[in-house]
Order: C-alpha cells, then sequence, then structure tokens
C-alpha cells in the first residue's frame, strides 16, 4: 500500500497551515482513512498544541531521524481517533539536523503503513521548506486574500515548480466575504488568475477557528461551523469525491470557476 | 548591468555603453582577484552575454600582453564573448577582431543589437522570485508575476499579463519595446528610463498593449 504524501505549505507565516493539516488530517481520518500529520516546523512546533496533544510527547522527528526512538515510539494517537496520529517536531533543535534525503526515506517508511501522509511545512523557503517538500507528491500551497501572502504563495509555487512537484493546490483561507463585495479584499477570481493553480477550497474567516485552536480541538469535529465545513469539503476534495463549489458571494462566478478547474 | 558597491570599488566593472559592454578593470585591485570575480561574474550571470562582443578600457589600468590574452580566453570559454578591442588611452585604441566594422557615428539612442541571436522562449508563468535574462529579444508564454524580473537586450513579448518588473533594450536600445496581453507592471524599463504606473485603475485593454520610448518618456500604448 502507498499511501499520498501532501505538504502544506504558504512562504508566508501565520496563514494557517497548521490549522490546514490539523483540520484535513482529523477529516479524512473521519472518512476512516489511517492519517499520520508529520510536524517538519523543527524548532518552532505547534501542530501538537492545535491537536490538543502536548502532554503526550516523548520523541519527536529528530529522535527518528537520528534514530534514537523507531518511528512508531514518536507517533501520537489522537484523542478521538484512533486512526489518526502525528509524529511532532522537535522544539529544542535546529532545521539543519535534518537532511531532505532522511525526510524522503522517512515519507517512503510511513506511506507503506498509511493512506494519508499530511506535513507541516515551517513558513518560509529555507532548509526547513526544503526537507518538508522533499518527500511529498502533492502540495498544498495557503494564502490569505492579502498581496503579501499572495507574492509568497507565488514565490513558493514557482519553487515546488522547480523541484519537480507538479500536483499543487489553492487553499484561500480567512476570505471575508463581506469586504469582498465591498471591494476592499481580492477576490477567489483574482486570487485564482494570478497564482493559475487549481482552487481546493476557499475558507471564509471566521473566529471559531481561534477557539477551537486554543482548546486544542479541530474544527470539523464542531457541527455547524462554516469554516468547519469548509475543510470538510476541502478534505472531500483531496481525496477525489466531486464536491460543488458553494456560491457564498452572491453572484456567479464561483460556478464558472467550478467548470474551469473541474473540466 | 554593473552592480556598484559604495565602500568598495569592484575588481572589474562591465558597463553597458553604446557599442556594447565595456570592461573596466580596476586600478589597484590584484589581476587574480579580477580574473577571480570576472569568472563569477560570468557564472552567475548565466548566458546573458552570451555571444555578445566586449572592450576593455585599460586607461585607468594597464594589464600585460599575457594578462589579457588570459582575460579574453576566459570571456570565450566561459560565454563566449569576443574581446573585440582594447583601449589603452583615451586616444589610443586597437581593434583586436580584424574583421570587425565600427558602428560608425550610430544614430542619437541606439545599440547595434544582433538580431541574429535566436530571441529566449520562456515556456511557462514566471512567478515571484524569478529572474530571467536574455541576450536578445524574449518570449514569455505567460504571465510575468509580481516579484518577477525580465531583463531583455532586444524586446520582451509577454502572451500574459505583465505584472512584474520588466526591462528592455537593457544595453541602451531606446527602440526597444514591451508588449504584452495586458500591461499593470510594478515598474517598466526601456534602455536607461523607469516609468511607474500611473495610481488608481485602468481600463482593460482590448486587444494587447506596448510599451516604447516616446518624446524621451515610456509611453504605453493600447491597441
Amino acid at each position: 500500500m502507498a499511501g499520498k504524501t501532501i505538504v502544506v505549505t504558504s512562504g508566508k507565516g501565520g496563514v494557517g497551515k497548521t490549522t490546514t493539516v490539523a483540520n484535513i488530517g482529523t477529516m479524512l481520518a473521519k472518512k476512516k482513512y489511517s492519517v499520520c500529520m508529520l510536524d517538519a516546523d523543527i524548532g518552532l512546533r505547534n501542530l501538537d498544541v492545535v491537536m490538543g496533544l502536548e502532554n503526550r510527547i516523548v520523541y519527536n522527528l529528530v529522535d527518528v531521524i537520528e534514530g534514537h526512538c523507531r518511528t512508531a515510539q514518536a507517533m501520537i494517537r489522537d484523542r478521538k481517533l484512533s486512526n489518526l496520529c502525528m509524529i511532532p517536531a522537535a522544539q529544542t533543535r535546529e532545521k539543519n539536523s535534518v537532511q531532505p534525503e532522511q525526510m524522503k526515506t522517512l515519507c517512503a517508511e510511513l506511506a507503506e503503513e498509511f493512506d494519508y501522509i499530511i506535513i507541516d511545512c515551517p513558513a518560509g523557503i529555507e532548509q526547513g521548506f526544503k526537507n518538508a517538500v522533499a518527500g511529498a507528491q502533492t502540495a498544498i500551497v495557503v494564502t490569505t486574500p492579502e498581496v503579501s501572502a499572495i507574492r509568497d504563495a507565488d514565490r513558493v509555487i514557482g519553487l515546488l515548480e522547480a523541484s519537480l512537484l507538479r500536483d499543487i493546490h489553492l487553499i484561500i483561507n480567512r476570505l471575508n466575504h463581506r469586504m469582498v463585495k465591498k471591494g476592499d479584499m481580492m477576490s477567489t477570481a483574482d486570487i485564482l488568475s494570478l497564482l493559475a493553480v487549481p482552487l481546493l477550497g476557499v475558507v471564509p474567516e471566521s473566529e471559531e477557528v481561534v477557539i477551537s485552536t486554543n482548546r486544542g480541538v479541530p474544527l470539523v469535529h464542531q457541527r455547524g461551523s462554516r469554516a468547519g465545513r469548509a475543510f470538510t469539503q476541502i478534505a472531500a476534495r483531496l481525496n477525489g469525491e466531486e464536491v460543488p463549489f458553494e456560491d457564498e458571494s452572491g453572484n456567479g462566478f464561483l460556478g464558472k470557476m467550478k467548470r474551469f478547474i473541474w473540466s | 548591468m554593473p552592480l556598484r558597491n559604495a565602500d568598495r570599488p569592484l575588481p572589474i566593472q562591465i558597463k553597458a555603453t553604446r557599442d556594447g559592454f565595456t570592461l573596466v578593470p580596476d586600478a589597484t585591485t590584484p589581476f587574480q582577484e579580477i580574473m577571480r570575480y570576472m569568472k563569477h561574474r560570468l557564472d552567475e550571470s548565466h548566458d546573458f552575454f552570451y555571444h555578445s562582443e566586449m572592450s576593455l578600457d585599460l586607461s585607468a589600468r594597464p594589464l600585460q600582453t599575457d594578462q589579457i590574452l588570459e582575460l579574453r580566453c576566459l570571456l570565450a570559454e566561459k560565454a563566449g564573448v569576443k574581446l573585440v578591442e582594447v583601449k589603452m588611452r583615451e586616444d589610443l585604441v586597437c581593434t583586436l577582431e580584424p574583421a570587425r566594422t565600427r558602428p560608425k557615428a550610430a544614430p542619437q539612442c541606439s545599440s547595434p543589437r544582433n538580431r541574429e541571436v535566436t530571441p529566449m522562449i520562456v515556456r511557462s508563468t514566471c512567478r515571484s522570485g524569478t529572474r530571467i535574462e536574455s541576450p536578445a529579444d524574449c518570449v514569455v508564454l505567460g504571465d510575468v508575476n509580481p516579484g518577477a524580473e525580465v531583463i531583455a537586450v532586444g524586446d520582451i513579448i509577454v502572451f500574459g499579463s505583465l505584472r512584474g518588473v520588466a526591462h528592455a533594450g537593457a544595453t541602451g536600445d531606446c527602440s526597444a519595446r514591451i508588449w504584452a496581453l495586458s500591461i499593470e507592471p510594478s515598474q517598466i524599463r526601456i534602455a536607461d528610463l523607469v516609468a511607474l504606473p500611473p495610481a488608481g485603475n485602468k481600463p482593460t485593454p482590448k486587444r494587447f498593449e506596448i510599451a516604447e520610448i516616446q518624446n524621451n518618456m515610456i509611453q504605453v500604448l493600447t491597441l
């Protein structure tokens, strides 16, 4: 069995990579797939905090790579879903303690065991980025509708293409439909025309995200949350299901966009 | 483009002039240092200088014959650059290439553009962080996104939206033009002129747009 290795990256920090990883990972696990989340942000780990698993960490990614423990020992099982686990990053080490080749080997090893491996990439385009990308077949680029985030996303897409990673998808996070309507925020169509990669989903801006992060419970567990529903749809599309794009902005462009993307 | 370092003179300057490139070695830097730097610049610029012709200005710093030969070999091997003339003093120029005819009294604002060099074709969108240098014309089959730079000795043609930086006529050719399906750049340069886009939204063009120099100003025409 060969699982799918997905890296979630953005270039810019603070756009919601870790939240995306936590929610997509949880949602795929809810669909009964075996999922392993890998926190590649060595030195600044926080996927464990978002998942609410901080106090269970014994071994981390660098321990696995340096052979201090078996891979299975570093895996932390989720509190609710037994088929979901994560390997935390090392907090006390530096990014340079891991090499891209080692990550490739680890990803190949994990792909034998899991259906999905989701890698949380650090911000930036240095060593940590190269490590996180090394073992992946698919990339999800997360951006917010801000010019700075889009500029960085563009750069990252260029770097991913240069490293021969062709399966690239886009998630637009924290879109405020009201501001788009007023013309104060870039719309989905604007962003897509610039970045020109297939859209996986749009996550509306929401306070629920902050609350769920602080509680350590991913949003997709929560019923009736709009952002949670967006992540549910994203996970489904990632899984190859056809989910129509919801037309939340009130005009018909998403319908056109959908035809463009799924054609 | 010659990089200027304010604190320390460069071991050798590459100046773009009307007649092509001129190499100006620094008066005090040791020759080995000059050679090392020159090699580095050639590596760095890939084939930007490919098949171009350069002259060597020794009015500030005399070099020995074997040193000139060494430099000439380096240029030829690394980048296929021909060293065509050596200028000893303002009034003493010796031509190394007997066949070369100096472009006589070139009309103002033009440089010999080698039309025989095939244009560089970029078959993808230039994303942020990409830098493309072409020794001739440059054709981009895709967009030029903000944060990307396209620099060409000749014209730049973009089959897409130009949103990044474009520099046509990089060696001083004022007749160079920039063509794009839509020009909304962060900055455009032609020869030694720089233009910034006007503030505010502009109407979307019907077919394509051309930027060119008119009356010593960069104008963007919509067709």
